[in-house]
């Protein structure tokens, strides 16, 4: 075990320290616009707001019927569940998906459901009170402080109230000299003297948007530099070492070369290709259905013998990485007709060559079934393969529980894989040269 | 049954993959070795040993027994294929890299003992798209109680083609070598033809191979023996019955 642990290699996925960014300021001071100004301008996949009224505590019946008569302070630090906040923070700085309550106004109390957050680019955290617990503004990377006039304050108050809320005028102004006034001057105001930057006049302060956004990119660019470096600091260390004996090649036989002949013949045709794919794709999902666990079972013959054989433990699911991995469907679907399937989609950046993860559905309580296949036909750089694995382990699945499926990998990126992620096994069919330019896709989808 | 401490017994051994420790991997009984160069089992692998399970199992639905017995023979038509001969052949690759591969050589068909052996079709099939299938009937004789050839239809070039002969149980060997002598008879030379079937008794595989020593036999495992039935001991009862009708 020491001997794992000393040979393991680290990665850090580009969702790990998640970039937060805190942005209070006066109820009505134009903080979510500003937000959403600096989402907007971003033009990033993945930029997350999260809004503090998410963290609203439930009510008792007593301070309920406080709340619906108006009569309940929402606007001071006591209403908010500032330890839940801070654990779901460190959940995302960690990596980690995160479960985020819903918080519903019309009941004054928290809804079963809860939203998730996995893998964000950027964070941002807004509410009146974004930079009010020194927990939280240990986690933040940038921390924004919204001024506006207490008139156009108010004014945007009452209008948001009445329209999105349902509350009546009279109700809103009741609040505001009841509890929001003194609280801003008591809580709100004195985050002023934490902030980075204090923006003034909200979405008109184009200067300070523009000072955000490249903070934020700066930022950005030099984590994806990290990342790419780490990637490629993962590689240099591991060039010359022999495989790992978790890495399961196919045996390489006549039929198997002979159909790896067709399918890498340039000349074959679409038809062929996709025949002698599917056909491989089945052998190398059998294969990789050997890596799974089995218990002793002893049934009975219809000649009333007895035989002492094996069945599988548990569910076993799949997790395709898409777009290439689903080309692998079709060989899953003979082996496990009715296996559950999750799909992400990783990109590579073509600016960068850097994997970027864009979507993700898993099923649901992955983390306990007990052998989770990852399908991906190529392992080039094994940047997605990482992120992939990575992906599922944030989710609760066990390494010793992934078995990854692919057609061709390059030994860098088998060794990559397996030096970060040591109980992982790999299941290929070949091994060729590193770096390989995925195509096997294209020829199977024909775009 | 006096004898019962005598009859033999199939091996049993730790089935896994080798990274794993011995005591981490289940213990099952396993294909039984035999002296033959001719016979190929496949490998005992802990999922195929799970598959086999299934299907000798007596309560297992007919759903389930045609699925399970299906990825069995898909894998035992992929091992048969590999006998088959091939030539060097090299290709370009869509990305510009030569790969110094094979070419497939010679021709092939499928050759069914009805009515189970047809049962096999469907995965050679999944294999070889186009493959053709010809068809022998051959039943016990009840006078004699030997079997008898009641039918056949084969292509007619069958003697310039490999021949895949398709029984799943693989217990006396009566049928398959009346078969045999059918395909000889048509011109097939006994070294062109594979015997794929999934369970084998070792005293058929015995005379069989005796009888005709080119034939290459490829099942996926060799039971203990056989009853005074001549049922395959544990085997999996009436193949066709329960892929048919049962």
């Amino acid at each position: 075990m020491a001997n794992t642990l000393s040979t393991r290699a680290h990665y850090s996925p580009p969702w790990a320290d998640v970039s937060i960014i805190g942005i209070a300021g006066s109820s009505g001071s134009g903080k979510s616009t500003l937000s959403h100004a600096i989402v907007s301008k971003l033009n990033l996949p993945w930029v997350v707001i999260l809004s503090m009224d998410s963290f609203y505590k439930t009510l008792d019946a007593e301070g309920s019927k406080r709340a619906f008569n108006n009569e309940y302070d929402f606007d001071s630090p006591d209403a908010i569940d500032f330890d839940v906040l801070v654990d779901r923070l460190r959940d995302l700085k960690a990596g980690r998906r995160a479960e985020i309550p819903i918080y519903s106004f019309a009941k004054h109390a928290r809804e079963i459901e809860t939203t998730s957050i996995y893998s964000p680019h950027v964070l941002i955290l807004e509410g009146i009170f974004a930079l009010y617990d020194p927990r939280v503004l240990q986690l933040l990377d940038m921390k924004i402080f919204c001024e506006a006039d207490a008139d156009t304050c108010l004014s945007r108050r009452i209008l948001r109230d009445v329209e999105e809320r349902g509350r009546d005028i009279e109700g809103c102004i009741k609040q505001w000299f009841a509890f929001v006034k003194p609280n801003f001057e008591r809580y709100v105001e004195p985050q002023r003297k934490v902030a980075d930057i204090i923006v003034p006049r909200g979405v008109e302060n184009r200067v300070a948007i523009t000072m955000v956004i490249q903070y934020i990119e700066r930022k950005l660019f030099e984590k994806s530099k990290a990342h790419r470096a780490e990637l490629k600091k993962l590689g240099q260390s591991s060039e010359d070492d022999p495989l790992s004996e978790k890495v399961l090649l196919l045996e390489q036989t006549s039929q198997l070369r002979g159909m790896n002949t067709i399918i890498q013949d340039i000349d074959t045709s679409a038809e062929d290709f996709i025949f002698y794919f599917d056909r491989l794709a089945t052998l190398l999902v059998e294969h990789a259905m050997n890596n799974i666990y089995f218990r002793e079972t002893t049934v009975v013959t219809p000649v009333g013998s007895k035989y002492h054989g094996l069945a599988a433990i548990g569910e076993t699911s799949a997790v395709v990485i898409l777009r290439a991995g689903s080309v692998f469907e079709c060989g899953l679907k003979r082996v496990l007709p009715d296996c559950r399937t999750g799909r992400l989609l990783i990109q590579s950046n073509l600016r960068t060559g850097e994997p970027e993860l864009h979507y993700l559905k898993l099923p649901e309580n992955i983390n306990t079934h007990d052998s989770v296949l990852i399908l991906d036909p190529q392992m080039s750089s094994g940047g997605a393969a990482l992120m992939a694995v990575q992906v599922l382990r944030d989710h609760g699945v066990e390494e010793e529980r992934i078995v990854f499926v692919t057609y061709f990998a390059g030994k860098l990126a088998l060794n990559r894989l397996t030096k970060v992620f040591p109980s992982v096994k790999v299941v290929v069919c070949s091994v060729v040269a590193d770096f390989e330019e995925r195509w096997i896709e294209k020829r199977y989808f024909g775009c | 049954m006096a004898s019962k401490k005598e009859e033999p017994q199939s091996p049993k051994q730790c089935v896994g993959p080798d990274y794993r420790p011995e005591k981490q991997k289940p213990t099952a009984t396993v294909s039984t070795e035999v002296d033959f160069e001719n016979v190929h089992t496949l490998a005992q692998t802990p999922q195929l040993i799970a598959l086999l399970t299934m299907i000798r199992d007596k309560n297992t639905d007919r759903a389930d027994f045609i699925f399970y017995s299906n990825r069995i023979i898909r894998l035992l038509v992929e091992e048969g294929l590999n006998h088959l001969p091939v030539v060097e052949h090299t290709v370009t690759t869509p990305v510009g890299r030569t790969y110094a591969g094979v070419m497939f050589q010679g021709k092939i068909c499928g050759v069914s003992i009805m009515r189970a052996g047809e049962a096999m079709e469907q995965g050679l099939r999944d294999c070889c798209r186009s493959v053709r299938i010809g068809k022998i009937l051959i039943q016990r004789d009840e006078e004699t109680s030997l079997p008898k050839l009641f039918y056949d239809k084969l292509p007619e070039d069958i003697a310039e083609r490999w021949v895949l002969l398709l029984d799943p149980m693989f217990a006396t060997g009566g049928s398959a070598a009346m078969a045999v002598e059918v395909l000889k008879s048509r011109g097939v030379p006994e070294d062109r033809i594979l015997f794929l079937n999934l369970i084998a008794s070792p005293e058929g595989v015995t005379t069989f191979c005796k009888k005709f020593p080119q034939l290459r036999v490829i099942t996926a495992f060799i039971d203990q023996g056989l009853d005074e039935k001549n049922y395959i001991v544990p085997g999996l009862g009436d193949f066709g019955d329960r892929f048919y009708t049962m």
